[in-house]
């Protein structure tokens, strides 16, 4: 269905994507995963000439859309896309913005796309919103108005860039249960994603892509469960990692425990593992204020999904004392909490820093 | 001396008395004699109103160094500054100041005459055939006696009447005569709806005589000369007098009359034996305003069917205001096309109409493209109030525009594109009926400042709402009136538009249309 070939994208001298060669085939379902800044947001684009590729060829149903002559306004209509922003046009109410590019491009009744409209606003749950104005409705509605919008071109294949990374974390799973639903239905898409859940359950095929090319693909379990390359795996990792660097004394603690939160409630780590979480990253900062000397100090959380560990590492300036070895007055009820919810510790000390290594208890 | 200057003012105030008699059957020219002893001496170091540009002007910056010279753009605003105590004399001819006697109690003359001129029809350089023609002409209406009788029926008997004039002959073509219409009886005036006049009738007559139709053209009086040199009209036929100064610029015709130059004042200011400078007539404007409302709708709207002038110059106002706003909102889009087109040319070219568009005053670019770039050209005036208007409007709604597409986030047009449209349907469906609704508002400010701007049409020939309360000022010198008048009516023009706009405004506003209900699909 799309055929990509030695597809590649600079802006000025930054080299974005270098050399990606892809083919996707009818009814694949496909996310594209990778750090930030490593161009999967422009091979998306690229697809659909939002931006004009630098280099390589692009074949949609073996037209060549690079090609001067194709008119790419009509591959277009058959290859709708989903914007994080969602890009609702703004003086037009919700079912107008559905109607809109039928009526205009594929020359139906307004009675007929009012009627195919409101069917699809029924699909995505708004169908009693119809009238109201883009602006009077959530980020989580928006962006399902905006998937209506997209079907309503009837089109054969879907692109969505990040579509829930503009969202609050409350909203994403509205919109990613109705493009799940739309997975099943047979449609071509193609997701860039930061949900590794979401993308782990829907896709039929995972691209990696990172330095500019598609650096692994596969299935979602040879991706998510035994990455081949070194990169995917740290990348992997690092999903089910949280990292936050905390300068001196004086941080934002609410931030924190915010972060700390979602990065729980994305994996799905349960409400009391979670709890007791949120109360060790506390207990072990307070310990540690008591020596200035521990800042800056680098808080990373791991979990392990297979087996439930949840694991906190506390890195501090070389020459400081293990805060659980603190004795007397300060560390008295704190120290007690802490070796309560604890399974068991590591503390390791080097010229360059400090490492303390906590366990949580399974819950 | 004084002995002397005393029987001088008394034989002119008997002269004026005699004269005022003459044209208006001696209803007040009671011809008072003044008790004090005032000569021009007295005014050198006043306030004097002349008319800009006028032979008039050019005396008293030589001979009143002292005073302060006040130029005004006509005549009847120089008079209205004399009646309203803005100036405490003026200057003008000796055949025209009686008319302003008989409309206006109150003025009289003082001293003798300061200088006297001779009056030609000014004709552009070069065109000898024309001027050849019009002497031949003079020539004839003296000899067979037509202009003994024109001098005796408006200069001498003040009957106003406009003698029927043999049409002419067959078809030659037409001749451009420019007028100050404003210039005032007995040689010409506004009335019933036509010119008429001592000037308008030889006009006419020399016409005939050319077997040419005559078309006027109205132009303050210190434009003429301008208008003439830059052949907007063929001659001019307002009271010119010979000069040395603008016989470089243009020809002239023998002389036609002669004029004597007078200082008028208010009599009140000289009554009292020495010149008070006067603080106006305020007191009495306002009883008259009170009092004489029903007097003053009458003789500036139902007099000589004035209103007829009233009316014709609202619908040039609108006609100017409309397609201005028309031209200007459309080559508006085109500016701000170029100003947001990638190519560096484009984008300077349009950066640069601009900013000399908004750093000009619309009037000065009104004159450069009638004068200068229109030149020879033979335009309608209307038309060039309707190009130079526009072009100032685009220039502002331009960057209104560009401010209100700028406005819209991109992600509305990458969405437009990538479902299938093309850019141009883009901007027409989705990024321009946004940018309306948001620049609205502005626009209607902008709007507005345009319909209110262009009451100086008047100054390129053209007859609008400002320029008819002029000519009918000129006729009743009466300020108060015409210009509450004209006040009012610009204030309905500008109501009765916003209010059109407003509907729009309403109708566009996403959130004020109605949805239709869910019953209907």
């Amino acid at each position: 269905m799309i055929k990509i070939e030695h597809l590649s994208k600079n802006f000025g001298t930054l080299n974005v994507l270098r050399d990606i060669s892809v083919e996707i085939g009818e009814g694949e379902v496909v996310s594209i995963i990778g750090p930030s800044g490593t161009g999967k947001s422009t091979f998306l684009r690229c697809i659909n000439l939002l931006d004009q590729p630098s280099g390589g060829s692009i074949r949609i149903r073996g037209v060549d859309i690079l090609a001067p002559r194709t008119d790419i306004a009509k591959i277009r209509q058959k290859m709708n896309m989903v914007f994080q922003s969602f890009n609702l046009f703004s003086h037009l109410s919700v079912l107008e913005n559905l109607t809109l590019a039928p009526v205009k491009l594929l020359g139906k009744s307004p009675e007929e796309a009012r009627t195919k409209g409101l069917q699809l606003l029924k699909l995505v749950g708004l169908a009693e919103k119809y009238a109201f104005c883009p602006d009077e409705l959530s980020g989580g509605q928006k962006q399902r108005v905006a998937i209506a919008r997209c079907l309503a071109m009837e089109p054969e294949i879907i692109l969505f860039d990040e579509p829930t990374s503009a969202l609050d974390p409350t909203m994403i799973s509205e919109v990613l249960s109705v493009i799940r639903r739309l997975a099943r239905q047979g449609l071509t898409m193609l997701i860039v994603t930061h949900e590794m859940d979401f993308a782990r359950d829907v896709s039929s095929r995972v691209l990696y892509m990172d330095e500019g090319v598609i650096y692994e693909q596969g299935r979602p379990r040879e991706i998510f469960d035994s990455p081949k390359r070194e990169k995917t795996r740290a990348f992997i990792r690092k999903q089910q990692s949280s990292f936050h660097h905390i300068s001196s004394a004086v941080f934002d603690l609410y931030a924190l425990n915010a972060e700390i939160e979602g990065f729980c409630s994305r994996l799905a780590v349960g409400l009391k593992s979670r709890q007791n979480l949120l109360l060790l990253v506390e207990e072990v900062l307070q310990l540690s204020i008591g020596s200035p000397s521990s800042f800056p100090l680098d808080l990373t959380v791991n979990y392990e999904e297979k087996t439930d560990m949840l694991e906190l590492l506390c890195e501090t300036p070389p020459g400081t004392m293990n805060p659980l070895q603190l004795e007397g007055e300060q560390a008295g009820i704190g120290l007690r909490i802490v070796t309560n919810i604890l399974e068991k510790h590591e503390f390791q000390q080097s010229a360059e820093k400090n490492r303390l290594v906590l366990y949580l208890k399974k819950q | 001396m004084n002995q002397i200057m005393r029987i001088r003012i008394v034989i002119s105030v008997f002269l004026l008395a005699m004269s005022l008699v003459s044209c208006s059957g001696g209803d007040h020219a009671s011809g008072s004699r003044s008790k004090g002893s005032v000569a021009v001496e007295d005014f050198s170091t006043k306030r004097i109103a002349v008319l800009l540009g006028s032979t008039h002007d050019q005396y008293a910056r030589k001979h009143f160094p002292q005073a302060t010279i006040q130029e005004y753009k006509s005549v009847p605003d120089m008079i209205l500054a004399v009646k309203t105590g803005k100036a405490d004399a003026g200057i003008y001819n000796s055949n025209q100041l009686p008319e302003v006697m008989h409309e206006q109690s109150g003025f009289m003359l003082v001293g003798k005459p300061l200088f006297s001129a001779d009056i030609a029809v000014g004709i552009g350089k070069g065109n000898d055939g024309l001027r050849l023609s019009f002497n031949s002409f003079l020539e004839e209406i003296r000899r067979n006696g037509v202009y003994d009788d024109m001098v005796t029926r408006w200069l001498k008997t003040g009957d106003y009447r406009m003698p029927a004039i043999p049409e002419a002959p067959g078809d030659q073509g037409s001749i451009i005569v420019g007028m100050s219409y404003n210039m005032g009886l007995p040689f010409t005036a506004f009335s019933d709806n036509r010119l008429i006049g001592f000037n308008v009738e030889m006009v006419e007559r020399f016409g005939a005589y050319l077997g040419k139709r005559v078309v006027y053209e109205d132009y303050e009086f210190g434009n003429l000369i301008a208008a003439l040199v830059t052949g907007k009209i063929d001659m001019i036929g307002s009271l010119l007098a010979i000069t040395e100064e603008r016989k470089m610029k243009i020809d002239y015709s023998d002389p036609y009359i002669n004029e004597d130059a007078y200082l008028f004042s208010l009599r009140k200011h000289v009554a009292q034996g020495g010149v008070q400078s006067g603080s106006g007539d305020a007191g009495d404007t306002f009883g008259t305003v009170i009092s004489g409302i029903e007097q003053s709708f009458r003789s500036n709207i139902v007099e000589e069917d004035r209103w007829k002038l009233i009316v014709g110059g609202l619908w040039v106002t609108v006609v100017i205001s409309f397609f201005a706003t028309l031209l200007g909102t459309l080559f508006g889009g085109v500016i701000c096309f170029l100003r947001m087109s990638k190519n560096r040319m484009f984008r300077g070219a349009a950066r640069a109409y601009i900013s000399i568009m908004r750093g000009t005053p619309v009037l000065v670019v009104l004159m450069l493209i009638f004068y200068v770039v229109f030149a020879s050209v033979n335009i309608d005036p209307v038309m060039v109030a309707v190009i130079a208007f526009g072009m100032n409007f685009a220039a502002y709604v331009s960057e209104m525009y560009r401010s209100g597409i700028e406005s819209i986030d991109r992600g509305q047009t990458e969405a437009g594109i990538a479902m299938g449209f093309s850019r141009f349907d883009v901007f027409r469906y989705i990024i321009l009926p946004q940018t309306v609704v948001r620049i609205l508002p502005v626009y209607k400010g902008e709007f507005i400042s345009l319909v209110k701007m262009t009451s100086i049409v008047g100054y390129i020939a053209v007859q609008d709402l400002t320029k008819a309360s002029d000519i009918i000022r000129s006729r009743t010198f009466d300020a108060f009136f015409p210009i509450i008048m004209v006040a009012v009516l610009y204030y309905l023009i500008s109501w009765s538009l916003l209010f059109f706009l407003d509907r729009i405004e309403k109708k566009i506003d996403p959130k004020k249309r109605k949805q239709p209900s869910i019953s209907t699909f």
